[in-house]
This record gives structure tokens, sequence and C-alpha cells, in this order.
């Protein structure tokens, strides 16, 4: 079953991936604050920051995706990202291009 | 310095080995008291103990044991690096720790030993009795677990109680002891000693030392320090200090431990006078550093109430940095025993060590937390902490605190104060408390929360209520009515969300279909709920409620907020959801789904066709069968033959005579039975009978005899002999050449006998004559330029030296050090250090600095040893000249001074320098030394203690000192070091060896090895040891003559084979290293040789030719399960393809297929060195015809790609196969213009350019513009060109040809690195103002080397330099790579 939903998942556009990966997000901020504020550098599609349902706190990284993949760059430009205080480490998620063209291929 | 020096004081070893001889104190005087029999016994009943368990200790390796250690070496690691960094333990990671050992089930000796010695002081935040109940309680289940208990287990306890200040009865403790047959030890008898002390009993603590002293134990300062407390705490102020003195009259010296002793019982008294008395007149005298002691006194006056003198011991105390660890214990041990006021005081002294904007005090935040000072205290911390700006955000920070801690009312007041001060309240700070509730099931403290929040004026979101809130409940129904019932029912749209989510997930879709259909519910988008629903879509079957629920969401205004639609809303939904369900769910629900969309027909609902269109795609794709790819298995065909090297037949000098007499009188030829002969004679080193023999048939003299002769006569000291062989045979302008060690042998006597010209005329003629040089004749050269330092020729040394470096025969850093040698011999210190200096200046190396370091301490000169630290300090650091200072102060036995270096503030373990000095003791077999590095290093922040005993029992098992590795084993529990079992394996195997009991459980897993080794006789392991040594000396040779020997006597150690063919194969000594491997075979059933050795094999054979043997060795390798390094693989390979040889080749391809990877070759190497392999065998098309098609695929399949040919086309280049050349041109050309393939043709362009031909480069780069394009290969072309010297020309010329598509930061950075490499000052410079014309900016990478390398030839540097270090930069431009690179 995976591995059919894994190549379904290959045949369309990639809906699920996400553009950035941000860590060191400070405890105080939640997903909302987030998304507050990426968008300033466009508009942001989702914004997914795991919490621990053990604990009530969240794991410290998140996931965000922008509506528009251009608006990565402008993320891109600015260094640091200070959020409350604290500076987050941001690390581009890696697009997989290439699945797709692989898939073309075979 | 000159301050250090001029107290070198007598020299007194406070090793405890020369105790014994002193008397003991007067305080111990009293007679004795009778040594229980029982001890006598014990003696016994240990030394048959472990040895019964020996027998049944002989199980093969299982995984839970390697697992063990495995697991130990994690949960050391953890414990250690938490002690090294902070010095202390969290009792979190204690306890986590503990429970993971718990769960392997059978725990270690030094697993339990290093939890039981974290129950003390290293766990600040606990309070003491806490801390011994957890000591108690990990021993009492490790022993439930099988944990065998050794003495220094109980000594570890005891250090526990000490650090605890734990009540219990010392002799209570000895009889426990006593009844497990664990016998007492030196340490056991002082921390008993100390425990008597602590209660004040000076009577107990006269009993231990009686005891002491009737085992002839030596009494160390530790018992003096105690004694010190006993005696005060007894009330006897008078005897206390009177200890000092008797101490000195025992020959101890009192030293930190003691002063501490002596200012904590002031303290204990509130004396603060005779605190300052003793801490000034200890400034004056011994110079400690005292901030960490001052730091215990101050805990030590808080305890006994005398806060009033604290802030004078205070201000005595300099806050550096690296006291920031220390002071935060202190911190953190004041607070647990509730004095938070007094810690808040040290911890603003730290304020001025704010750095970088990060908050400080934290830590003492979150200390206070948890042991619940009041709100109203901690408001004012956070207040005053904010003022100071020592911390940005105090009460966030302690309300994370409070949450984790789950505090719930602190949480709930730091909330409400951090309303008043403005500061934003969020829904999900109520989330930690609601978990906790919610595990409690304690639904009034859900309420509370719920109410608090309101209170605070916080909307609690959906999430809240969904994940924290409805899971107290069965459904949202009950949920909305307990929480009317209890007040705290606030309707908001995320409660109404988090219901229709709630009630959706959780497959209730008729509840959904009501709350949707319900008028109450207010507006809300369809997809804030729409992956909730999809899932209860999902869970259900009734067909009838999906289509209800879409209808809704169709026709009701409220679901579709926002444009463009309920068409796109609806369409949008539908996709998801097939989208959502695995192909198998769309199988199963086929039927159902045909009649929802049925059913949603009926309803009039339309979507858009893109919507409609995906669905189609979606379920068309759903019939897509599974793909399974299975993991191809690694199997190697058929073996290879394997040969054996034939052994070549030794001559016999007599019968060779004799064939050459009979032939004279057959008159035949003998010539080659006379160069046999002159061979056969040098072989014996009978110089004499060869000359004779030389002389009488001096016609049929060839070359080669003439060879040996002289080699011959310059082993025998015979210079004139030889030279004059040398000028008739092998003139100076004759085109044959001796081989180098012939030239080596006469460099070396010539130099020996004075003759210096002809020494460098010999010289000059091995430069002209071209005669390879390799690693040994540059260790030849050392040899010779070393032997004329030795006999302190200074002109001889500096000349031969001066031509061997400028006729470019050898530039290792080695052969320079004779240039200072010839001064040290000389005794001529200010040469040395000139020469020292001049070294660093002409070739970047310093040399001999530690020996000049010694000699300089030994003769006392202040003003040089000045100097040289000076210098030091400048080019490295002040970290690196204390570091030799160090060791030269240790060297030369002045210990006092070697402390004072190594307590220098700031100064941190630096392994490697550790590790070069320890070797450089155990190597030379200076125990003394190596003792006192051992000891001195115990309070160096960040050593490795376990690293430093391993040293010192590393030297005690070459010398087969089982007395002082016993020894080492005590002060291992003195210092409270859990050792590694690496360190415990040493050990035991020493105490072993030596026919000693091993008092402790030894780690299993190394017990197979320590079986081999018994197997082999006492006698064998000494030669055994001698071989290993050697080797380690790289004397291989004379390791090899030993293993001769011994062979056939007894059997080696399986490890012992290894290393000696590794050595031999290092020097080059390939017959002897494959002789030793075949015995080793014969010896050792399944001996293999391991990865690195036996790539060594490989490249010493590829070396010889051997290629079918290096490639049986490779096979062999691969079977076994080795990989082979990298560099073997790639020798192997092209000198394959050098000789054509494409059958091996292909073989070899095969053996490499899957695990290219892992050994690190390009899957290119393989393709082109067949390429090559066919053009060597005149066949060009075939190597077209295989490359051309790897190459268009390689552009395809990113994975095992082969794409570039640079290699084939050097190596064609470089040898002038111009058809080969144009043809790989021509299908480089094919590739970019029909395939858009660029990667060749940049390599044919590279290639060109490293040629150096300008033209074809052009015309090149103007048919195939694109191939510009590769901009990734043009940088690493460039990056290797600078890796080199010599290579400058290949950048300029690429800058001539493509300037516009280079970056030119990068470009011009190699370009300067290559002259910097080059040593071109001019050039470099030209460079520089080529940059700064074109306003290039260059990175601070380059602008620091740019500026080491102008101070370095002594130009003045134009520019700021970069201030941080080399590393830093390298670093930054690392990090800026990969940032560019992702």
């Amino acid at each position: 079953m995976a591995a059919a939903s894994a190549v379904r998942a290959a045949g369309r556009p990639s809906r699920r991936l996400f553009d950035i990966f941000v860590a060191e997000v400070p405890w105080t901020v939640s997903s909302k604050e987030l998304k507050e504020y990426f968008s300033q550098f466009g508009s942001v599609q989702r914004c997914q920051l795991p919490f621990d349902k053990d604990t009530g706190f969240h794991r410290r990284y998140c996931w965000i995706k922008f509506s528009n993949p251009q608006d990565v760059q402008n993320v891109f430009q600015k260094d640091p990202h200070i959020l409350e205080g604290a500076k987050l480490t941001l690390k581009q998620q890696p697009h997989r291009r290439h699945n797709q063209r692989k898939n073309q291929s075979e | 310095m000159a301050a250090l020096l001029s107290s070198a004081g007598r020299l007194r070893a406070l090793c405890s080995r020369l105790l014994p001889f002193l008397r003991p104190p007067a305080a111990a005087a009293r007679p004795p008291a009778p040594v229980s029999k029982n001890i006598m016994y014990q003696v016994r009943f240990l030394t048959v103990a472990p040895q019964e368990k020996g027998s049944v200790k002989e199980e093969p390796i299982s995984e839970i044991q390697t697992r063990r250690t495995w697991q130990f070496d994690w949960a050391l690691n953890k414990l250690d690096t938490s002690v090294r960094k902070t010095g202390r333990i969290p009792k979190a990671l204690l306890l986590k720790v503990f429970h993971e050992i718990c769960k392997t089930g059978c725990p270690g000796s030094n697993q339990t030993l290093l939890l039981l010695r974290s129950c003390g002081a290293l766990l600040p935040e606990v309070l003491s009795p806490e801390r011994t109940e957890l000591a108690h309680m990990i021993w009492d289940k490790m022993k439930e677990l099988g944990a065998v208990y050794d003495t220094s287990h109980y000594n570890a306890l005891l250090k526990v109680y000490l650090q605890n200040e734990h009540k219990f009865s010392p002799t209570e403790f000895l009889a426990r002891m006593e009844e497990t047959n664990v016998q007492p030890n030196r340490v056991t008898y002082q921390r008993l000693i100390a425990a008597y002390c602590n209660e004040g009993d000076i009577e107990g603590a006269s009993k231990i030392l009686g005891f002491m002293k009737n085992k002839d134990l030596p009494i160390t300062e530790a018992v003096f320090s105690s004694l010190v407390k006993g005696h005060a705490r007894s009330g006897d102020m008078k005897s206390a200090e009177n200890i000092l003195s008797v101490m000195r009259m025992a020959g101890v010296e009192p030293g930190p431990d003691t002063y501490l002793s002596l200012l904590n019982v002031y303290a204990e008294k509130g004396d603060a006078d005779s605190i300052k008395k003793t801490l000034e007149e200890v400034e004056k005298t011994e110079g400690y550093l005292m901030d960490r002691i001052l730091m215990q006194v101050i805990f030590s006056l808080a305890k006994a109430g005398y806060p009033q003198y604290i802030e004078d011991i205070k201000e005595r105390i300099r806050f550096e940095r690296e006291l920031i660890p220390d002071a935060m214990n202190l911190c953190l041990t004041l607070i647990t025993h509730g004095f938070e006021d007094i810690s808040f005081r040290i911890l603003k002294s730290l304020n001025h060590l704010s750095r970088d904007n990060v908050d400080q005090g934290s830590f003492f935040l979150q200390h206070c937390v948890n042991r619940d000072v009041p709100v109203k205290k901690l408001k004012q911390f956070c207040n005053e902490l904010k003022e100071a700006k020592m911390h940005s955000a105090p009460l966030p920070f302690i309300l994370r605190c409070a949450l984790e801690a789950n505090k719930s009312a602190l949480a709930i007041d730091v909330m409400k104060m951090m309303k008043e001060e403005g500061l934003p309240l969020r829904p999900h700070y109520s989330w930690p408390l609601l978990v906790r509730f919610q595990k409690e099931k304690n639904l009034k403290g859900v309420f509370e929360v719920l109410k608090v929040m309101h209170e605070l004026g916080v909307e609690l979101d959906t999430e809240t209520y969904t994940d924290y809130v409805f899971k107290n409940f069965a459904d949202s129904e009950t949920a909305r009515a307990q929480l009317k019932k209890n007040d705290c029912l606030f309707e908001t749209v995320g409660l109404s969300v988090a219901e229709i989510r709630y009630e959706a997930a959780h497959g209730r879709l008729n509840n959904v279909l009501s709350l949707l259909s319900s008028a109450s519910t207010p507006p809300i988008d369809a997809r804030q709920f729409r992956n909730s629903l999809i899932l209860g879509f999902k869970s259900s079957d009734d067909v009838h409620l999906w289509s209800k629920i879409t209808e809704l969401l169709y026709k009701d205004e409220r679901y579709c907020l926002t444009p463009p639609g309920p068409t796109e809303a609806v369409g949008y939904f539908l996709y998801h959801l097939i989208d959502s369900m695995s192909d198998s769910e769309v199988q199963a629900k086929e039927e159902r789904l045909r009649q929802y969309f049925h059913q949603l027909k009926k309803m009039n609902i339309v979507i858009p066709t893109t919507h409609y269109s995906g669905i189609c795609r979606l379920l068309d794709s759903s019939q897509v069968p599974e793909l399974i790819k299975g993991a191809r298995l690694l199997s190697l065909k058929k073996s290879l033959p394997t040969d054996n090297i034939p052994e070549s037949a030794k001559s016999d000098v007599s019968a060779l005579e004799e064939k050459l007499e009979k032939r004279k009188a057959e008159n035949q030829p003998i010539t080659d039975v006379l160069k046999q002969l002159i061979h056969a004679l040098c072989e014996e080193e009978n110089m004499q009978k060869a000359l004779e023999v030389k002389a009488k048939y001096e016609p049929d003299m060839v070359v080669g005899g003439y060879a040996a002769l002289i080699n011959l006569c310059c082993r025998h000291d015979n210079v004139e002999e030889a030279m004059n062989l040398k000028e008739k045979v092998f003139p100076k302008n004759s085109p044959v050449a001796l081989d180098t060690g012939k030239y080596i042998a006469l460099v070396e006597v010539l130099g020996k006998h004075g003759r210096l010209e002809d020494a460098i005329n010999i010289l000059t003629e091995m430069k002209e004559k071209d005669v390879p040089i390799s690693d040994r004749t540059v260790a030849s050269f050392f040899r010779i330029l070393n032997a004329a330092a030795t006999r302190g020729e200074v002109e001889t040394v500096n000349r031969l030296h001066e031509t061997i470096v400028n006729l470019g025969l050898a530039e290792t850093a080695v052969l320079h050090s004779p240039l200072i040698t010839v001064h040290l011999e000389k005794d001529d210190m200010p040469a040395a250090l000139e020469a020292l200096i001049n070294c660093y200046k002409k070739y970047g190396k310093i040399l001999q600095l530690h020996n000049i370091y010694c000699r300089l301490i030994e003769k006392g000169d202040a003003d040089l040893l000045q100097k040289v630290s000076d210098f030091i300090s400048r080019e490295y650091g002040d970290m690196m000249a204390l570091y030799d200072l160090f060791f030269a102060f240790l060297q030369t036995g002045k210990y006092k001074e070697a402390r004072k270096v190594i307590e220098t503030p700031g100064l941190r373990a630096h392994s490697g320098r550790l590790q070069w000095f320890a070797k450089k003791c155990i190597s030379s077999n200076q125990m003394e030394t190596l003792e006192h590095l051992v000891e001195l290093t115990q309070n160096l922040f960040e050593c490795d203690r376990d690293e430093m005993y391993y040293y010192l029992l590393q030297l005690c098992e070459n010398n087969g000192d089982w007395g002082k590795a016993e020894a080492v084993w005590t002060k291992i529990q003195e210092e409270n070091v859990v050792p590694r079992a690496k360190t415990l394996t040493l050990l035991a195997d020493i105490l072993e060896k030596n026919g000693q009991v091993v008092p402790f459980e030894v780690p299993k897993f190394v017990l197979k090895v320590r079986h081999e080794d018994t197997r082999s006789s006492s006698a064998s392991n000494v030669e055994e040891r001698k071989i290993r040594m050697l080797c380690k000396k790289n004397n291989a040779k004379e390791a090899y003559n030993i293993f001769l020997k011994m062979q056939g006597k007894n059997e080696f150690h399986y490890r012992s084979y290894g290393t000696l063919i590794k050595a031999l194969l290092t020097q080059n000594c390939l017959e002897e290293a494959i002789e030793v491997k075949h015995i080793a075979e014969t010896h050792i059933k399944g001996f293999t040789l391991n990865s690195a050795a036996s790539s060594l094999l490989i490249i010493s054979q590829v070396r010889r030719d051997y290629l079918k043997d290096a490639v049986a060795v490779l096979k062999e390798m691969l079977d076994n399960g080795l990989l082979p390094t990298r560099p073997a693989v790639i020798a192997l390979t092209q000198t394959l393809a050098e000789k054509g040889d494409l059958k091996n080749l292909q073989a070899l391809k095969n053996m490499l297929e899957d695990i290219t990877k892992s050994v690190g070759v390009s899957a290119s190497l393989i393709a082109n060195a067949i390429a090559l392999a066919h053009t060597k065998n005149n066949d060009l098309d075939a190597a077209v015809e295989y490359l051309e098609p790897l190459l268009i695929s390689g552009a395809q399949n990113p994975d095992q790609a082969v794409r570039n040919i640079s290699y084939l086309l050097r190596k064609v280049s470089e040898e002038g196969l111009e058809p080969a050349l144009e043809k790989f041109g021509v299908m480089a050309e094919r590739l970019a213009s029909q395939f858009g393939i660029y990667r060749p043709v940049t390599d044919l362009f590279l290639q060109y350019v490293s040629a150096d031909r300008v033209d074809d480069a052009r015309s090149l780069i103007q048919r195939c513009g694109a191939l510009v394009e590769e901009k990734r290969t043009l940088v690493t072309f460039m990056a290797r060109s600078a890796s080199k010297p010599g290579q400058a020309k290949k950048i300029e010329t690429l800058l001539e040809l493509i300037p516009e598509h280079l970056d030119m930061e990068t470009a011009y950075r190699y370009l300067m690195r290559c002259y910097e490499l080059d040593g071109d000052v001019a050039s470099v410079k030209a460079v520089y103002e080529k940059t700064k014309a074109k306003n290039i900016q260059l990175h601070e990478l380059s602008l620091k080397s740019l500026a080491a390398f102008l101070k370095k030839v002594g130009e003045p540097v134009p520019f700021t330099e970069p201030p941080e270090t080399f590393k830093f930069y390298v670093e930054k431009w690392r990090k800026r790579r990969s940032e560019e690179a992702s």
C-alpha cells in the first residue's frame, strides 16, 4: 500500500512539500505568529508546527509553504531572522523535481 | 616568566610512592590499633575468587555484551560531557541513563561505578539526603541486576557519603566490605578518615591511620586535610592549625586541599580575620589560584550562618569566563540550600561576562522555580535581571520552567504578571497544564485553566479544544454540557470548529450533520475542517450522510465564505477526498463512490472541469500496480587465481668461486658469475675479498658489480676506495647513474670524513642525473644531516641542507631540524633560537622547540626563554606557548613551575598536545614525567582523565610494571574517574600477564583476545611487545628480524601480525610483509589483514607491478567483507589501465560495482580507465563505442553516473597520443551539439588549458560556447589548480579566455592562492593590486591567507588583517559555500 501511494504521489504535482524548514523556533510562538512573521515575504499557504501531545510544548521546528514558490527567495534575502528575540535557523527544502522527471522517463 | 624561574625551588615529588618512607604525623603517632585478622584472610579470599570466575567467563562474545559496551559509551559520553562542560549532572539525565542501563539488564562494573559517583557533588540541584538516597537506590538495584562490587565501588560510595555529609558508621562500612570479601585500599582508608573527621572524631580517624601505617600505606595530603577538619570540628582549632607544620615535617607540602580545609573550618567558626590572614599568606607564598577554593568558602559561610562575610570573599574572586561553570554550580548549590539571595548576588557578579545578547541567569531562574522560591521573590529577581540587561525575557522564561515542572499555580501567577507587564499571552501556554490535568484525569483542573485563560483575555483556539479539552470527554456534546455546567463554556468560532472537527474525525457524521445544520453554528470556511471531514467520510459507509453533508457545504453560505464559490469548494473537497484514499480504499469503496456521485448529481451539485479531470486522473492511477524494487544481492562471481611469488635462490660464495675458476679455465665468459660472486661477497660483508676479486678479474667487471662494491666500501667506511671506483666507473659526465641508495651511501661517508665539497658534488650529480627520490631517500638525507649535527659541524649541516633544499631534492619539514640540532649540540642557545626563527620564516615550520625550551630552562636563561615564548605566542597564540612551557617544565623536572603554567586561567585541555607529550614519555620510558603530567592536569578544564590514565597504563604495560599499574587503579578511584572498558582491559591485561589477581570484573567482550594471549608463554610476550614497539617506532626491519628469530617457537597475537605487516608495507618491504602474511595464515586459521593493511598491500603490489596479486588481494578483501581504501582502488585501476589490461579491469569493475560509493571513487574512474585501456591497445573505436553511451545515459541517470572524461584526456594528452585526443575531442563535441551534454567538452577545454594549448581552447569555445555553463566544473578545476604549486598559469589562461563567465572573486582567490603556493611574492602582490583596481571584494579567508603569506616573507600587509583565526574563516567560507549549494 505504501509503495502504491508513493507511486501515486510521484505521479502528481507535489502538493505536500514545504518550502522552508525552520528550526530553533522559540517556545512562546505558535503557528499563528509564525504565519504572521513569514507573511511579510509573501502569502503563506501553510505553516506546520508540530506539538508534542505528551508535554503540550511544540518541538521547536516548523515547516512553511508559500502560495508562490518565488516568495521563498524573498525570505532568504534576509538574514538573520529574529522572532521574539530568538534567531531562527532556516533551511530551504529541496524540491523533488527530478522525481517527476524520472517518472516521465520510465 | 623570569619570576617563574626565579622561584624554581627544590623539587619534592609529591608522588605517593615516595611517602611510605615518611614517618606518620604526630596526631597519628599513637600506638596503632591491632589489625583485624580478617583483613589478612581477605587477601587470600580475593586471590581465589576471581580465578574461579575466570574459568566460567570464557564464552563467545554475544550481541548483548557488545551492545552493553556501546551503551556504556553512550552513557559515559552523556554524563562525561555534562560534567566536563558544566561540572554537574542534571538529575533527570542521571535517571535517564540509570533507566537505560537497567533496561539492558546486566550492568557492567564501570556502568555501576559511573552511576554511583554521579550521586554526590555532581548533583548541585539536589539536596544531600536525596542524593544519598539515590545512591542507595542505584546500589541496590544494580546489585539486584547482578552487578559485582569491588573496592572501586565501595570507594565511590564513600566519596558520595562524604560529599553529601551523610552520617554513617565507618566501622560498619568496613565490616560490610569484609563480609563481601572486598579488600579496602589506601583510598578507602583515606575516605574513612575523612568520615570520622567530618564528625570531629579524631579517635576514630587515628584508628584508621593505624591500619594504614600497619599496611605501610603512604599518608597523603588528603589525610592531612581531613585531619585539619577533624580537629577543628572536635573544637581544637590549635591542633587543626598545627597540622600544616606537622605535614611539612612529614615531607608533605600543604596544597590547595589543605588550605581549603583550613579555610572551611574558619568559615564554620565565622572567623573572618583568620580567613583573610590565611588567604593573604597563601597568595604571597604559594601563588595558587584561589578562586575555586574561595567559592567553596562562600558556601561554608552561608551554611554556617555568616552571610555578612561573604561580600568580602566574593570581591577576591576574579570572575572570568572560565569560572562560569563553577560559579553556576555555586549558585545552584546555594539555591538548593535555600540561600537564593546570596546566590543572586553571585549571579550578578557574572554580569560583565555576557556576550552576543545571550540571556544570563536562565539556569538560576529555572532552579528557583524547581526549588519553589516564592513568586514575589521570583518577580523581584526577574525585574532586577531585566534592569541589569542580563535577561531579555525573564517572565516568559519562568513561565516555561513552571510549565515544564508542572507547577500550575505558579504558571498561572506568572501569566498574570505577564499580563500586567503587557506581554502577550497565547492559547498554547495553557496546553502543558491541560496535558497534565488530562493525564491526572483532573477535570477540575481543566475547567480552572479554561476559566483563568478566559479571565486573562485569551481566546482559546480550535486546537486547544480538539487536542487538549475534548479528549477528557466521551464526545463534544458531553464536553459542551460539562463546560457549561462548570461555567467555562465560552462560545467562539474556535469552539465550533473544534466540535465539527472532533465529531468528524471520530466518524460521527450524523453529529457533524446536525452541527452544520444548527442555526447557532457561526460561519466557518469549510477548509477549516476539511481534513477531519475527509477522515470522517473514510471511516463511514453511510453514503447518504456523505451526500447530505456535501450538499450543506454546497448550499449553505456559511461554509463557503471565500470566493470563488461553492462549485470550486466542493470540487476541491472531492478531489482531496479521493486523493487521500489509498488505491485499495478506492477499490474497496468503488461501489459507494459510484452511489455518492449519483446522489450528488441528483442534488444538482457540479464541480469545475479542472477538478473533474484531476479526480479522473487519480482514479485512473489507482490501477497502477505496485512496484516492488528488491535489493539486488551483492554477489561476487567466481574467484580469481592467486599466484605465489617465487623466492629467489641464494648463492653461495664458495660454489660461485669454484664456478668462476672453472669457467675461466674453460675460457668461457665469466661476467655473470663474477657479478654474482661480487654480490655474494657484498652480502657477506667481505670487503677485503671483494676488492681482491675485483682486482683479479678487473677486465670482466660489469657496472652492477662496481655499484655493489661502492656500496660495500661506503658501508665499511672506506671512503677513498669508494670514491676511486665511483670516479672511474661512474664519472660525473657519464650518462650512467648509480642508484639512489648508493649515492646516499657516498654522501654519507663523504660527510662523515669531512669531504664536504665532494658530498655536495654528489648531491648535484643526483639532481643532474635525475635520480629518483623516495621517502626513504629523504629519511637518509635526514640521517646524514642529523649525524653531522650531532658532530656539531655547523658548516656541514648548513651547506648540505642548503644544497638538498636548493636542488629541490626534498621538501620535508623534518629535514630542517638538524639546522637547529647542531646548535643545541654545541650548546649555543642564541644560535639555536635564531635557527628556529629562521626556519619558521623560510619554511613556515617550527622545529625542535621542545628541546630548545628544555635546554633554556635547564640553563635558567630567562631572557631567551621569554624571547622564544613571545615568538610562539605571537605566531601560534598563548595557549600553544603555555603548553610548550608546561611540557618543558615537566621534562626538566620542574613540577612546581609546570603546575603554575597549567593552572593559568582559561587554559583548556588540548588533547592533541597532551597526547603528543604522553606518547613521548611512553616511548622514552619516562614514568616519573608521565605521572606528573597526569597529576598536574587533574584540574585542567575538559581534560579526559580516563585517557590520561590510559597513557600511564600503557607505559606500565611496556615495562611490565604491575605494581605501578595497581597504584594507577587506586589513583583512578581516588580521583573518582570512571574508566572506560578499554582502560580496564589494559589494566587487567597487565595484572594477568604478571601473574596478578584482577580485583575487578573485566569487561566481557575482550575476553576472547585475552584468552589468546594466555595461550602463548610469557617469554614470547616480551618479544612480541618488542616487535610492536619497534613497529610503532617505524623500525619495521628490526621488528621483522626479531620476528624471524622467534619464528617456530611461539605463536603470535593476531593483532601483532597485522601491526608488523602494516609497518613493513609502510616502509616498502613488500616481500617481508608477504612472508609474514603467509606465516600468519598458516598459524591462525582464517587470518585476514584488516582493511588498512590490505589496502597498503595492494598499493605496494601495484608499485611493484604485481597487478595480478593486487587484484587477488582486493578480491579476498571483498570476500571477507572489507572495504579497500580509495587510494588503493585508484592506484590499481589506473595502473591496470596504463597496461591496457582490459580483462582485469573488467573483473575489477564487476567487483567494485556496488561499492564505488562506499569507497569514495567516482563511477567515472573505471569508465575512464577502460577507455584508456582500449586506447593503449590501439583500439580507439572500441574506446569511443564503450564510453559514449555511458556518457549519454550518465547525463540522464544521476546515480552511478559516468560524466567526466578528464582523467582519460589528461592521460592521452600527457603521453602525446594526439590521434586519441582528437578522437575523444570529436566525441565530446558531438555529445555537446547533439545531446546537449557539455561536461565532456568542458573537460576537453580544461585539458587544453592545462596543457597550455590556448589556441585550441579558444577555437573550442567558439564552437561550443555553452560549455562555460559548467560552472561547477570550472570552479573545481580552479580549486584543484590552487592545491599544488606551479599551476597559476592555468587560472591565468582561464581568465584570459572566458573572463565574463568566471566569478571574479573565486577566480582571483584561487589565483592568489596559486602564487602564494609558488612563493611568488611579486605576482601575489600584483594579483592583489588587480583585485583592488577591478574592485573585487576578496573573502576574509583570502585576505587572511594573503596576510599570513606576506608576513611570512617579511612584507608589509597593505590592509587590516581579519582579526579571527584562519580556521574561523575557513568555517565561515565553508558555511557560505554550503548555503550557496543548498
